[in-house]
C-alpha cells in the first residue's frame, strides 16, 4: 500500500510541476501543436489520434500493472513456504493481446497512410494559385528562390495566405532541414538530391522556423522566418524586390543623387569593396552570400537570430564568429576549384573595417527596403 | 577446452565459431557489394576526363575469368588437401597445400597487374584510379577487400604448410585445416559473386 | 589468487616446464602469480566480466559528466557555459560514450558472468579469445577518449555525411571516432562469436534450448544481431575513412556520391543496434520479475520467440529513422508498416511481464524496484516509439527533443534500469555480500524521480518545436522552464547513479555476507557459491526443468536435476595468456597510428611506422596465441 501510495505521490507532484511550470501552454513560436495550415494541422491531428492512443493503453496496461503489484504485494502475515500458484501462461489470453495490439496499430496506420499520401505531392485541391520556392541550404543561411517570379531573397520567405506553397529542397554544403513547425513537419535537404515538400499558411503572420538537421558549429543559429500576407501584399512585395533597390548597388557615387548622406555614400562605397563579392543586391554581386535586395525591409538578420536593428548590425557585421562560430562571413569562404584544388575567398577577417566604415555599411543596408 | 570436447550440436566449437564469422562476412561483403551495385544504377556512365568510358573497354575479362578459374581450382586442392588430412597423408595435404597457395598466389598476381593495368590505363582505355570515379571508388575497396581476404587466407595457409613438416602436425590438426578450409571457399565463393556482378554485368 | 579452497597441481599435458611467453621473456602466468598479472592475463569469465562492469561503470560516469554538461549548458537560454564547438563535443561524445563504452559492456559483463553459469558451463568456448575481447574494448575505449586531448570529434554519434567528411570535419576528432568504433566492433564481434559457440555448444547435459534462462536466449539473440549488424557500420567506417584520406567518393554528392548511402549502411547497424542494446535488459528483468513474484514466467515460449522476432524484424525498419530524408513513397509506407508492427512482439513482452506478477506474490527489494521501474518507463518509451512510427507525426518529431526524450526513456528508463536490477540483484552472487536494501531503495527512488523530471518535459520541447544538437536557443521560445526542470532533474539522476556506484564498491569492502541463494531464485548461477568457485561447478549437473534450481527445491521429483560426472582427472581450467593483451595493444597501436597519420603525435612523426609496428605486434601475438595453446591445469576441488 505505502510503495502505491508513493509511487501515485510522486507522479502527482512531478506532473503538477510540469504542469505549472508552463501551465502546459502550447502555442509557443514553434510550436507544432499550434498548426496553422493544412498539412501541419494533419500532422497535429495524426499526434493527438497516437497521444490518445496510448493514453488509453497507459491508462489500462499500466493500470493493470499497478494493479498487479498492489494487489499480489507479499503481505506481512503470509506464509513463506506457501508458494502462489505457478501458472506457465495462458495462451487464449496471449494471442488475444497480439490481436489487441495489431487492432491498436491499425488505429495509427489510417492517418499515417493519410499524411503520407497528402504531402508526397500537392494535391489538387490546392493547385489553384500555388506558388513555387526553391530552397537551398548553406552553413548556415538560407537562400530562397522564386524561379517564376525570377526572384532570390533569403532567410524570409514570404508567402500569400490561403495559397500552397511548393518548396524543392536542395543543399549546398551538408544536410539540413527545413522545418516550419505551424505549417508543415520537416524535410531534409540532401547534397545531391532534390525533394518535394508543400505548406500552406491559413492565417497571416510571422512564422519561425529552424534547420533541424545537425550541421555544424552554427547549427543552432540557422533560424529562418516565413511571413505569410493577403495575396496584394504578397504582390506587391514581388514587384519590390524585382524593383530592387532604387539606385543599383554598383551605381558610380558621382552618379549618386544628393539625398544621400555622406555615411551612406561611404557605406555603399565599403560594401562594394569588401561585400559584393559574395552578396548580390538587385541582380548584382556574388552568390557565396545571403541575398540582400531589400534587406533593410526583413525583421530579422543572422538567419533570423537577431532582430534587424542598428545596434546588432553594426555587431554582426563587426564580429559575426562570436555571434556564430565558425562563420564563412568572418573567415572566407572556401571553394573547390575545377582540378581539385581550393581557393578561399577572403573574409571579413582580412577586411580591416573601422568602427565608422561598419556603421556606414549599416545605414546604407538599412536604405534597401 | 579441447576441440574434440563433446558439444550439444554436435559441431566443434571452432568449427561452429568458423560458421558464425562466415555469416558475419557475408554481411560484411553483401555491405560492399550492395554499395557498388547501387552505385551501378544511380551512375551508369563512368566518366574519366570529361568523357564518357565503357567499362568493358577497361576490363580485360579473358585475364580475370583465367584468375577466377585459378581461384576455383585453389579451392578444389584445398578441398583435396582436407580429404588428404581425413585420411591422415600428411604428405598429401602437404602438397596440395602448397598447390592452394600457388593458384592463389597466381590470382592475387593476376589481380595486382589487372589492377595496375586500369591504373595506368591502355590505348583504348584511359586510367581508372581510386579516386578519379565513383566506378573506381566502388571497385578497388571491393575487389580490394576480397584480396585482402585471400592475402590473410594465403598467410594462414603458408603457415600450416611450413607447421605440417613438424612433427607436432597431426591428429588434432584435422579440424583446423578443416576450418581454415571453410575460410578459404568462402573468400573463393564471394569472388564467384563478385565476378558476374561486377565484371559479367557490365558485358550484358 | 583463486577463489575457494582446492588443490591445484599444475599439470601440462606430458610437459612438467610451465610454459613462457613474448619470446621466452617471462613465463605463462600461473596459480599464485602477482594479482596485477593476474587480472591483466586472466581467461576466467567471471573476472573478465567484473573488468567489463568495472570499466563500464566508469564511462558511465564519464558520459553522465559530459551529460551534466550539456543540460548545465541548457539550463539557461543564450548560456556560454560552453562553446557551440564543445558542446557539440560533448553531445557526440556522450552518445558514443553511453552506447559504445557504458551499456554495451555492462551488458557484457552479466553477459560474461552469468550466461556461462545459467547454461551450466565452467567458462566460454574461448576464454582467451573472451579475454581479448575485454582488452580491445578498453583499446578502442581509451582511443576515443584520448580524443578530448587532441580534438574530440563534433560530428554527433552518427557522423551523417557530409558533415563527417574532410571538407566540413578537417581534424582529427572524426578519425578517433572512426578508429575507435572499428576497434570496439572488433571487439563485440569476438565476443559474440564466442558467446554464440558457447550458448549452442556448452550446455550442461539436458537443458535442452527451450529450458535455457530467458537472459541466456537474450545473450544469444543479442550475438546473433551483433555479428550481422556490425559489418554496415564497419563499411560505412571504411568507405568515410576512405573518403576522409584516399580521395574516394563514397558520401561526396560533388562526385556523384549519395550522402543518404551513409545514413542507410549506418542505420542498417544502427537499428539493430538498439536492439542490441534493450534486448539483454529484456533477459534481466525476465529473471527478476519471477524470482520476486515467486512464480515462473509467464508465457516463456512467446517471450523468446518475440525476442527472436524482434531481432529479425530489427533489420527492416532501419529508415525509420530517415524519414524525413525523401526515401520516397513506397520505401515510406514499407517502412513505416514494419516499425509499427515492430511494436507487437514488444507489447507481448510486457503483457506478460504483467502476467508473470499476476498471483504471484511480490517482495519489493531493490532489483524488484529497478525492474518494475524498467516496466514502467519503457513502455512510455514504446508509446513515443508508436507516435515515431506514423510518418506525419514523425515530420514534426525527428531531430526536435522528442527524440531525445523517446531514446531516453528506453535507454536510460529501459536498459540502464534494467542493468541496475541485475546489478543489485546479482551482486550478493558476484561479491558473496547483500547490498543495503534501504540504500538501495533511496538510489532507485532518486534515479527514477530525477530521470523523469529531466526527460519528460523534454517531450513538451519537442513538441513546441526546440530541435535537438542546438547547443543554445533563444529567451522568448517558451522554452525556459521545461529546460531547467531538465536540467535539475539530470543532476538528481547523476545523484543516484553516482550513489549507486558508491554503494557497489562499499558493499565489496564492507558488505555482509550472504549464502549461495539469498532471494530463493530459480536459475542455475544460484546454484554455485557466492562468488562462485574457479571452476563454477564441481560437478555439472544433469537438467531435467526450465528454473532447475527452483524445481530442484520446490519442483516435482522427475523435475529435480541429476548429480553430474565427476572429472575422473580434476577440473581441466585453461591457463591464463598474455596474448590477448598484447594483441589488444597492437590494435591500440593501429588505431593511434592512423588516427595521427600526416600529424604528429606529441612530437613525433613516424606514426605509420606506429601503425606497421602495431600491426605486426597483431600478427605476432596471433601466432603465439595459437602456438601456446590452452594448456591448463587441473583443480581438485576438496567436496562436491
Amino acid at each position: 500500500m505505502k510503495k502505491i501510495l508513493r509511487i501515485l505521490i510522486s507522479s502527482g507532484i512531478l506532473l503538477s510541476f510540469l504542469l505549472l511550470s508552463g501551465c502546459l501552454k502550447l502555442d509557443q513560436n514553434q510550436s507544432a501543436l499550434d498548426p496553422k495550415g493544412p498539412v501541419a494541422s494533419q500532422q497535429a491531428d495524426a499526434f493527438y489520434v497516437t497521444l490518445y492512443l496510448t493514453t488509453f493503453l497507459w491508462i489500462v496496461v499500466g493500470g493493470a500493472l499497478l494493479w498487479a503489484v498492489w494487489r499480489y504485494r507479499k503481505k506481512k502475515n503470509d506464509d513463506p513456504s506457501e508458494l502462489p500458484e505457478q501458472t506457465h501462461g495462458h495462451p487464449l489470453i496471449e494471442v488475444g493481446l497480439i490481436l489487441f495490439s495489431a487492432a491498436c496499430l491499425v488505429v495509427v496506420a489510417i492517418p499515417t497512410l493519410q499524411g503520407i499520401l497528402m504531402t508526397k505531392t500537392l494535391p489538387e485541391e490546392y493547385e489553384e494559385g500555388a506558388i513555387t520556392v526553391n530552397v537551398t541550404g548553406y552553413q548556415w543561411w538560407w537562400a530562397f528562390d522564386y524561379p517564376e517570379e525570377g526572384v532570390t531573397t533569403a532567410n524570409e520567405l514570404v508567402i500569400p495566405v490561403g495559397k500552397a506553397v511548393k518548396l524543392n529542397l536542395r543543399s549546398a554544403d551538408v544536410i539540413h532541414s527545413f522545418w516550419l513547425p505551424k505549417l508543415a513537419g520537416k524535410v531534409d535537404l540532401m547534397p545531391g538530391q532534390e525533394n518535394f515538400m508543400w505548406l500552406q499558411a491559413d492565417e497571416p503572420g510571422m512564422y519561425w522556423g529552424q534547420c533541424a538537421e545537425f550541421c555544424g558549429d552554427s547549427h543552432a543559429y540557422m533560424l529562418f522566418r516565413a511571413r505569410a500576407v493577403p495575396e496584394e501584399e504578397y504582390r506587391e512585395w514581388l514587384a519590390n524586390l524585382k524593383a530592387g533597390p532604387e539606385i543599383p548597388v554598383d551605381t558610380p557615387e558621382s552618379e549618386m543623387s544628393a539625398d544621400f548622406s555622406d555615411q551612406i555614400l561611404h557605406g555603399k562605397k565599403v560594401y562594394m569593396k569588401n561585400c559584393y563579392s559574395c552578396h548580390m543586391i538587385g541582380g548584382k554581386g556574388g552568390v557565396n552570400g545571403p541575398n540582400l535586395t531589400n534587406f533593410g525591409g526583413r525583421a530579422t538578420i543572422a538567419a533570423g537570430w537577431m532582430d534587424n536593428n542598428t545596434d546588432n548590425l553594426f555587431r554582426w557585421i563587426k564580429e559575426p564568429h562570436k555571434i556564430k562560430p565558425g562563420n564563412y562571413m568572418w573567415y572566407g569562404v572556401p571553394m573547390k576549384t575545377p582540378g581539385g584544388g581550393m581557393m578561399v575567398m577572403d573574409g571579413l577577417s582580412k577586411a580591416d573595417l573601422s568602427d565608422d566604415d561598419i556603421h556606414a555599411v549599416v545605414s546604407y543596408l538599412q536604405t534597401l527596403k | 577446452m579441447s576441440a574434440t570436447a563433446p558439444t550439444n550440436t554436435g559441431i566443434p566449437n571452432k568449427k561452429l565459431a568458423m560458421w558464425a564469422f562466415l555469416a558475419s562476412d557475408c554481411m560484411f561483403f553483401g555491405t560492399l557489394i550492395s554499395t557498388h551495385l547501387i552505385y551501378r544504377r544511380v551512375n551508369p556512365d563512368v566518366v574519366i576526363d570529361g568523357s564518357v568510358v565503357p567499362v568493358t573497354n577497361i576490363f580485360d575479362i579473358e585475364l580475370t575469368s583465367a584468375s577466377t578459374f585459378i581461384l576455383l581450382m585453389s579451392s578444389l586442392t584445398m578441398a583435396l588437401a582436407v580429404s588428404a588430412m581425413h585420411k591422415h597423408n600428411i604428405k598429401a595435404a602437404r602438397n596440395f597445400l602448397l598447390g592452394t597457395i600457388l593458384f592463389g598466389s597466381l590470382f592475387i598476381g593476376a589481380q595486382v597487374y589487372e589492377f595496375n593495368h586500369f591504373v595506368h590505363g591502355t590505348d583504348i582505355a584511359p586510367s581508372l584510379t581510386l579516386t578519379n570515379t565513383i566506378f573506381g571508388s566502388t571497385f578497388y575497396v571491393l575487389t580490394g577487400t576480397h584480396g585482402v581476404h585471400v592475402l590473410l587466407g594465403l598467410i594462414w595457409l603458408t603457415t600450416w604448410y611450413f607447421f605440417s613438416f613438424s612433427k607436432k602436425f597431426g591428429e588434432e590438426h584435422v579440424m583446423d585445416v578443416e576450418i581454415t578450409g571453410l575460410y578459404w571457399h568462402f573468400v573463393d565463393i564471394v569472388w564467384v559473386l563478385i565476378f558476374p556482378l561486377v565484371y559479367i554485368l557490365e558485358y550484358i | 589468487m583463486a577463489y575457494g579452497t582446492t588443490t591445484s597441481t599444475t599439470h601440462d599435458s606430458g610437459q612438467e616446464k610451465p610454459q613462457r611467453s613474448f619470446f621466452g621473456l617471462v613465463q605463462r602466468p600461473q596459480n599464485g602469480c602477482h594479482p596485477v598479472i593476474d587480472w591483466l592475463t586472466t581467461v576466467d569469465h567471471k573476472k573478465i566480466g567484473i573488468m567489463y562492469g568495472g570499466f563500464a561503470l566508469l564511462f558511465l560516469i564519464v558520459g553522465g559528466l559530459e551529460a551534466l554538461l550539456i543540460r548545465a549548458q541548457l539550463f539557461l537560454p543564450e548560456n556560454d557555459l560552453v562553446t557551440a564547438r564543445v558542446y557539440n563535443q560533448l553531445f557526440t561524445m556522450h552518445g558514443t560514450t553511453m552506447i559504445f563504452l557504458a551499456v554495451m559492456p555492462l551488458n557484457a559483463a552479466f553477459f560474461n558472468y552469468f550466461m556461462i553459469l545459467q547454461i551450466g558451463a565452467r567458462d566460454v568456448a574461448f576464454p582467451r579469445l573472451n579475454a581479448f575481447s575485454l582488452w580491445s574494448f578498453v583499446a578502442g575505449a581509451v582511443l576515443i577518449n584520448l580524443s578530448w586531448f587532441w580534438e574530440a570529434f563534433h560530428g554527433g554519434w552518427f557522423g551523417y555525411a557530409p558533415l563527417s567528411g574532410i571538407d566540413y570535419n578537417p581534424g582529427m576528432g572524426a578519425d578517433f571516432w572512426i578508429l575507435s568504433l572499428q576497434i570496439l566492433g572488433v571487439a563485440s564481434l569476438a565476443a559474440s562469436f564466442n558467446f554464440i559457440t558457447t550458448i549452442l555448444n556448452m550446455r550442461a547435459p539436458g537443458l535442452k534450448m527451450m529450458r535455457l534462462p530467458v537472459f541466456t536466449w537474450m545473450t544469444l539473440i543479442t550475438s546473433f544481431l551483433i555479428i550481422l549488424a556490425f559489418p554496415a557500420i564497419t563499411i560505412a567506417l571504411l568507405q568515410l575513412m576512405f573518403d576522409r584520406h584516399f580521395g574516394t567518393h563514397f558520401f561526396d554528392a560533388t562526385f556523384g556520391g549519395k550522402p543518404v548511402l551513409w545514413q542507410h549502411l549506418f542505420w542498417i547497424f544502427g537499428h539493430p543496434e538498439v536492439y542490441i542494446l534493450i534486448l539483454p535488459a529484456m533477459g534481466i528483468v525476465s529473471e527478476v520479475l519471477p524470482t520476486f513474484s515467486r512464480k515462473p514466467l509467464f508465457g516463456y515460449p512467446l517471450i523468446i520467440m518475440s525476442g527472436a522476432f524482434i531481432g529479425f524484424l530489427g533489420f527492416a525498419v532501419w529508415s525509420h529513422h530517415m524519414f524525413t530524408v525523401g526515401l520516397g513513397v513506397v520505401a515510406t509506407i514499407a517502412f513505416s508498416l514494419m516499425t509499427m508492427l515492430i511494436a507487437i512482439p514488444t507489447g507481448v513482452k510486457i503483457f506478460n511481464w504483467i502476467g508473470t506478477l499476476w498471483g504471484g506474490k511480490i517482495s519489493f527489494t531493490t532489483p524488484m524496484l529497478f525492474s518494475l521501474g524498467f516496466i514502467w518507463m519503457f513502455m512510455m518509451g514504446g508509446f513515443t516509439g508508436i507516435m515515431h512510427s506514423s510518418v506525419p507525426v514523425d515530420h514534426q518529431q525527428q531531430d526536435t527533443y522528442f527524440v531525445v526524450a523517446h531514446f531516453h526513456y528506453v535507454l536510460i528508463g529501459g536498459s540502464v534500469f534494467a542493468l541496475f536490477s541485475g546489478l543489485y540483484y546479482w551482486m550478493p552472487k558476484i561479491s558473496g555480500k547483500f547490498m543495503n536494501e534501504v540504500w538501495g531503495r533511496v538510489n532507485f527512488w532518486t534515479m527514477f524521480v530525477g530521470f523523469n523530471l529531466a526527460f519528460f518535459p523534454m517531450h513538451l520541447l519537442g513538441m513546441t518545436g526546440m530541435p535537438r544538437r542546438t547547443h543554445t536557443y533563444l529567451g522568448d521560445m517558451g522554452w525556459n522552464e521545461w529546460n531547467a526542470w531538465s536540467t535539475v532533474g539530470a543532476m538528481i539522476l547523476g545523484l543516484g547513479i553516482a550513489s549507486t556506484i558508491i554503494q557497489i564498491i562499499h558493499t565489496c569492502i564492507k558488505g555482509e555476507k550472504c549464502g549461495d541463494d539469498p532471494w530463493d531464485a530459480r536459475t542455475l548461477e544460484w546454484a554455485t557459491s557466492s562468488p562462485p568457485k574457479d571452476y563454477n561447478f564441481a560437478r555439472i549437473p544433469e537438467i531435467n526443468a526450465r528454473d532447475q534450481v527452483w524445481a530442484d527445491k520446490y519442483g516435482k521429483p522427475e523435475e529435480k536435476s541429476g548429480l553430474g560426472q565427476p572429472e575422473a582427472h580434476g577440473i581441466h581450467m585453461p591457463d591464463r595468456s598474455w596474448y590477448p593483451l598484447s594483441a589488444s595493444f597492437g590494435l591500440f597501436m593501429v588505431g593511434l597510428g592512423m588516427v595521427f597519420h600526416k600529424r604528429n603525435f606529441l612530437g613525433w612523426d613516424h606514426t605509420l611506422e606506429m601503425a606497421i609496428i602495431g600491426g605486426v605486434i597483431i600478427l605476432a601475438s596471433i601466432y603465439a596465441w595459437a602456438f601456446e595453446g590452452p594448456r591448463g591445469y587441473h583443480l581438485h576441488p576438496e567436496k562436491d
